[in-house]
């Protein structure tokens, strides 16, 4: 019961962060020239922001299931890639259907899980140098799918039009993260293989003498990850009109900057959904208000690295208190 | 905390009384040396004009980044949209939407799907690879007393169109002459230290080298210096592209290049442009406006 108090406690503070950080945006928001409204606050902006983060938001979904159970996926940036490749291949070259190609893209990321858990599980490597790997492999592989060339869609016949003008809606892209984060906030909260991820972080040989099914459940977690990295892969290749063979270089490390900043542990059993969906919001208000001040993009990314290290300090603070 | 750190950073807002249009120009990436030109001559020439807001958005090599930054461009209703795509397909959505929202937009140097623009202004990657092929028949000629020689090809990134066509507008010259011969290829990828060992390899298994042509400044340096190194550099004559006034101007000045072939920045051309249809409503820009390449070679 005190765990759970805490963690509403947590919650409530990130929660606190993110209406100060909101007001803030709206405060030092640049103006409309003519009408004084800031542009923050448009509904126009709003949503660009949303369906801006909503890739990396839905990846970050299944790495708070990987970093609950103490592990951590590496290789989502190049899941994402590999699946935008695909699902391009699949429109463009092969000439298949909109359904096919998006299923193909987010089957190849669950794949991709797939074989990151079953080897985290079997061999019992730590998930970070497996998972290093396959992000270095998996990217390899979507090069010379492509021939490390981009695959453009708008030219690309009926089909591919009709796929990139679906999936890179904003009510679909904005629709799909808030549906998946209430599925996965339900998963966490009210089913078996919920507690038994927060008991893998908890206590993994505990878990193990207490006759949970350890293995199994490291398999899904990956899994899970892989088929989100798959849909954000696709939803990428939706929005830029292209497969291309270097999508989400480093988004491995927004992804994991989002779980970390919405306070779940890397050291595995503590946080959760609710956490990291604000922690998405908080990055993506930062990011928007920052662009659309237009600050350097190289003071950007240290006000980025600001933000991660007060985030964790403000965590560990309230984990020992 | 979070707050103040991010009212430090933005908190110098600046309104300014003076200006009334907004210029917004979307650039695909700051850190690369061409583009850090570009931006500095684009500043340089609103620098003049007070009554103009100029703003640079950074893509960051990232097509999803540019995509989201003009979003926000649009949401100020600039005057003039310009945007130097960093991915044709990409970009090509998104520039049909700011031109569909009635913000005049010209296109930089690349080619999008469609003609999304108002204008499109870049120069003729072809054209240059042939005054370069030009330039090193002529050099051979006066080196050997007729076309004849070794040549070395160090290449920019495969797949891209501004590699494929320098390459190509070079040898629709070179290869009228059976004389002059391609002794190696290899691919630097655009950069200097990739050039440098690729260089070596060629050093290494040719003894005879005339001339080095390699798709940028940057990778004929790094060749000159591995050939330095081998002290062979002096029998080897090296030929860049781009031609900015910080690399390859300054390394025919030095001696170290034989020539370069400018690629234009064009921001001459697009501020020419753009200023003519901010102040006239009437004026239509023609659909491209091609650029002329020019030779910078030792004096």
């Amino acid at each position: 019961m005190k765990a759970f108090s805490t963690r509403h406690r947590d919650l409530w503070q990130s929660l606190g962060v993110l209406l100060a950080l909101l007001i803030a945006a709206a405060i030092v928001s640049p103006r409309d020239l003519r009408t004084g409204q800031p542009l923050f606050l448009t509904t126009d902006n709003l949503t660009n922001m949303l369906r801006v983060t909503a890739p990396v938001a839905i990846v970050a979904l299944g790495m708070t299931f990987v970093i609950l159970t103490a592990g951590i996926d590496l290789s989502v940036g190049s899941i994402l890639g590999l699946s935008a490749v695909v699902c391009a291949l699949s429109l463009a070259r092969w000439h298949l259907g909109a359904g096919v190609s998006v299923a193909l893209a987010v089957a190849a990321g669950g794949l991709a899980g797939l074989l990151n858990g079953s080897l985290v599980a079997l061999l019992r490597v730590q998930p970070f140098i497996i998972t290093l790997a396959s992000m270095i492999g998996l990217r390899g592989l979507t090069r010379s799918l492509c021939n490390n060339e981009n695959i453009g869609l708008r030219t690309a016949g009926d089909e591919a039009v009709r796929f990139v003008d679906t999936f890179s809606q904003k009510p679909v892209m904005i629709g799909l993260f808030v549906a998946l984060a209430i599925l996965a906030a339900a998963v966490l909260r009210v089913t078996v293989f919920g507690r038994y991820i927060r008991a893998l972080g908890d206590n993994a040989t505990a878990s193990l003498y207490a006759g949970l099914p350890v293995k199994p459940v490291l398999v899904a977690v990956y899994t899970i990850t892989g088929l989100l990295a798959g849909l954000a892969g696709v939803l990428t290749a939706a929005r830029t009109t292209t497969g291309n063979p270097n999508d989400g270089i480093a988004a491995e490390l927004d992804v994991i900057a989002v779980v970390v900043m919405g306070g779940t542990s890397l050291a595995g059993g503590r946080g959760g959904i609710a956490g990291t969906v604000i922690g998405a919001l908080i990055i993506c208000i930062l990011a928007n208000i920052l662009g659309l001040r237009n600050v350097d993009a190289n003071a950007q990314l240290m006000i980025k690295a600001g933000i991660i290290v007060i985030a964790v300090v403000l965590q560990k603070v309230r984990a020992t208190r | 905390m979070l707050l103040g750190l991010l009212a430090t950073v933005v908190g110098c807002d600046k309104p300014s009384a003076t200006a009334r249009r907004l210029v917004v120009f979307s650039q695909c990436n700051n850190a690369e040396p061409y583009r850090a030109a570009q931006n500095k001559r684009f500043e340089e020439l609103f620098a003049t004009h007070p009554e103009i807001k100029f703003v640079i958005y950074d893509g960051q090599a990232d097509a999803s980044k540019q995509i989201a930054q003009i979003e926000n461009a649009m949401l100020q209703k600039p005057d003039l949209l310009i945007v130097a795509p960093f991915e044709r397909n990409a970009l090509t959505d998104v520039m049909g939407r700011a031109v569909a929202a009635g913000i005049p937009t010209i296109c930089l140097e690349r080619d999008i799907v469609k003609p999304n623009y108002t204008t499109f202004i870049s120069s003729d990657n072809v054209a240059i690879g042939r005054m370069a092929g030009e330039f090193i028949v002529d050099l051979l000629k006066k080196k050997h007393g007729e076309p004849r020689g070794k040549l070395v090809e160090i290449t920019g990134m495969s797949g891209v169109q501004g590699a494929t066509d320098r390459h190509r507008g070079a040898f629709e010259v070179l290869n009228k002459y059976p004389g002059i011969k391609v002794v190696h290829q290899a691919t630097a990828n655009w950069m200097q230290a990739e050039a440098m060992p690729r260089m070596e390899e060629a050093l290494a298994a040719n003894p005879e080298i005339d001339v080095v042509y390699a798709h940028n400044d940057p990778m004929a340096y790094g060749a000159y210096l591995a050939a330095k190194e081998k002290g062979r550099a002096k029998d080897i004559a090296f030929i860049g592209v781009d031609g900015l006034p910080t690399e390859g101007v300054k390394y025919v000045e030095e001696g170290i290049l034989f020539a370069t072939f400018e690629y234009p920045l064009c921001a001459d051309k697009a501020v020419e442009i753009g200023l003519k249809i901010l102040e006239d409503k009437s004026f239509k820009p023609q659909s491209q406006y091609m650029l002329e390449s020019r030779a910078i070679t030792r004096k």
